[in-house]
This record gives C-alpha cells, sequence and structure tokens, in this order.
C-alpha cells in the first residue's frame, strides 16, 4: 500500500511515497525512477517523510534506483526518514552509500 | 507461561498479503498499547521480512497459503510462520549483509538484526520460521 507522486523541475526529480515500501510497490519506485532518467532528470530525491515502513525489498529499489541514476551520470538521494527507515538504513549499514538528508530542500542543495 | 491465545493469519504467498501481515500486526498493537515503539518497530521489520521470504521463495512459482501467529507475552514477543513450501535451504548462523551495492538478499540478515531469536525448522513437508524478540520495555 503506497502513494508515488513524481515531480519534475528543470533539473531534479523528486520521488515522494506514502504508506509504506515493501515488495508490494517497490517495483513502483524502480518505474519512477527509469522514468525520471528517461525524462532527463539525472537529480533524484525520494522524499521519505510519509513512508512509515521500509522493507528489504523496498531498500534494495532504493538501492538499484542509486545504481541507475549514478549510471546515468547522476545521483539519488534520500530525505525526510522517518525512524523505521532510518533504522533500516543502520541495520544494513547502508547510511554510508544512502546518506540521509534531513528535509528534500537540503537533497536537492547539497553537495 | 502464555497469558494471551495471540492473533492468527492465514493468506496467500503472495506480496498484496504483506499488507495483512501489516494489518494483523496494528490489531496486536492496538490490543497491546504497553508494547513500546521500539519493540514494535523491531519486531514489525522482522515479521515482514520473513513473510517477504515465504511470498518470494516458498512458492517457486506455485500458490500457496501460509500461517501466521503472533503472541504477545510480558517480556516477550513471538512470531510463528508455516508454509508447506519447499525446503529453505539456509544456515542462519552464516547470513551476512551482501555487498553495499547488492538490490536483494538483506533480508534475512535484517530480520535476524532485530530479534533475539530467529529460527527456521523443517516438520515434514511443513516450513517452519519462528522469532522472539525480548521487549525492551517489560
Amino acid at each position: 500500500m503506497i502513494d508515488l507522486d513524481l515531480d519534475m523541475d528543470a533539473g531534479a526529480a523528486v520521488i515522494r511515497l506514502r504508506g509504506r515500501l515493501t515488495m508490494v510497490n517497490a517495483a513502483a519506485l524502480r518505474s519512477a525512477v527509469t522514468d525520471a532518467l528517461a525524462a532527463g532528470r539525472t537529480r533524484i530525491v525520494v522524499d521519505l517523510s510519509d513512508c512509515e515502513f521500509m522493507d528489504s525489498s523496498g531498500l534494495g529499489a532504493v538501492i538499484g534506483g542509486l545504481k541507475t541514476a549514478r549510471q546515468a551520470g547522476g545521483d539519488l538521494r534520500i530525505a525526510s526518514l522517518s525512524p523505521q527507515v532510518s533504522t533500516v538504513l543502520q541495520l544494513t549499514n547502508l547510511d554510508r552509500v544512502l546518506r540521509p538528508y534531513d528535509t528534500v530542500a537540503g537533497a536537492l542543495g547539497g553537495n | 507461561m502464555a497469558t494471551e491465545p495471540g492473533v492468527s493469519l492465514t493468506a496467500a504467498a503472495e506480496p498484496a498479503s504483506l499488507d495483512r501481515v501489516h494489518a494483523l500486526l496494528e490489531t496486536v498493537w492496538a490490543a497491546h498499547e504497553d508494547v513500546g515503539p521500539a519493540d514494535r518497530m523491531s519486531f514489525a521489520i522482522a515479521v515482514t521480512e520473513i513473510a517477504g521470504n515465504i511470498v518470494a521463495h516458498s512458492g517457486s512459482g506455485r500458490p500457496l497459503v501460509f500461517s501466521l501467529h503472533v503472541d504477545v507475552e510480558p517480556e516477550e514477543l513471538r512470531a510463528e510462520f508455516e508454509d508447506p513450501g519447499g525446503r529453505v535451504d539456509v544456515d542462519l548462523s552464516a547470513v551476512r549483509m551482501p555487498d553495499d551495492l547488492a538490490e536483494s538478499g538483506r533480508g534475512l540478515a535484517l530480520a535476524l538484526g532485530c530479534v533475539d531469536r530467529l529460527e527456521y525448522r523443517r516438520e515434514g513437508e511443513t516450513n517452519h520460521w519462528r522469532m522472539v524478540r525480548r521487549r525492551a520495555d517489560a
């Protein structure tokens, strides 16, 4: 159960997830990343402020998106993590690979 | 030792059933408001990962049904899964996180990080997964 919005401006895409990101809908995130890249947006931010739960399949989709974005010469960043998503990231040691940003604006503007 | 009958679910081993697993946990938490947020979160992660593992691997492409039973005790949370799928070839003592950029293979390692005990056993034609988390709030 998740809603997904894809907002694109001149240089970046923000994918906003609402609900739980699990194997039920991990493919939807992968598709959104593919769509953003196809539209020429290689800077992608996944806004997790309303993502209440992520499992390993959801995390795999985020990693897949990161790899795809990097292969296209861009980047994928995650912002506004809930405590649950932060915990999953720490337990999987992926907070080193996917550095969490406090806000979407920070992820869009950060280096 | 058991003080509560627990809550059970039987569902098809398909991705959509993960939402039913979450709904079951919400029912459990509503009945046990004393279970703290850290315990709820960690237990939910482990339960979701094992459910996901059953959905992804047990059926080998053929439909099957799994069951989940959850018990809340004063000092621990317990979940037990059963499914009639193929034997799971896993050594839980050897489970490690995969490479950073791997897109799968983290589920069991994540589950192990969230509970105090995770066991798999094969009995006859049935897979049994059992997990226990000692309550930090106990």
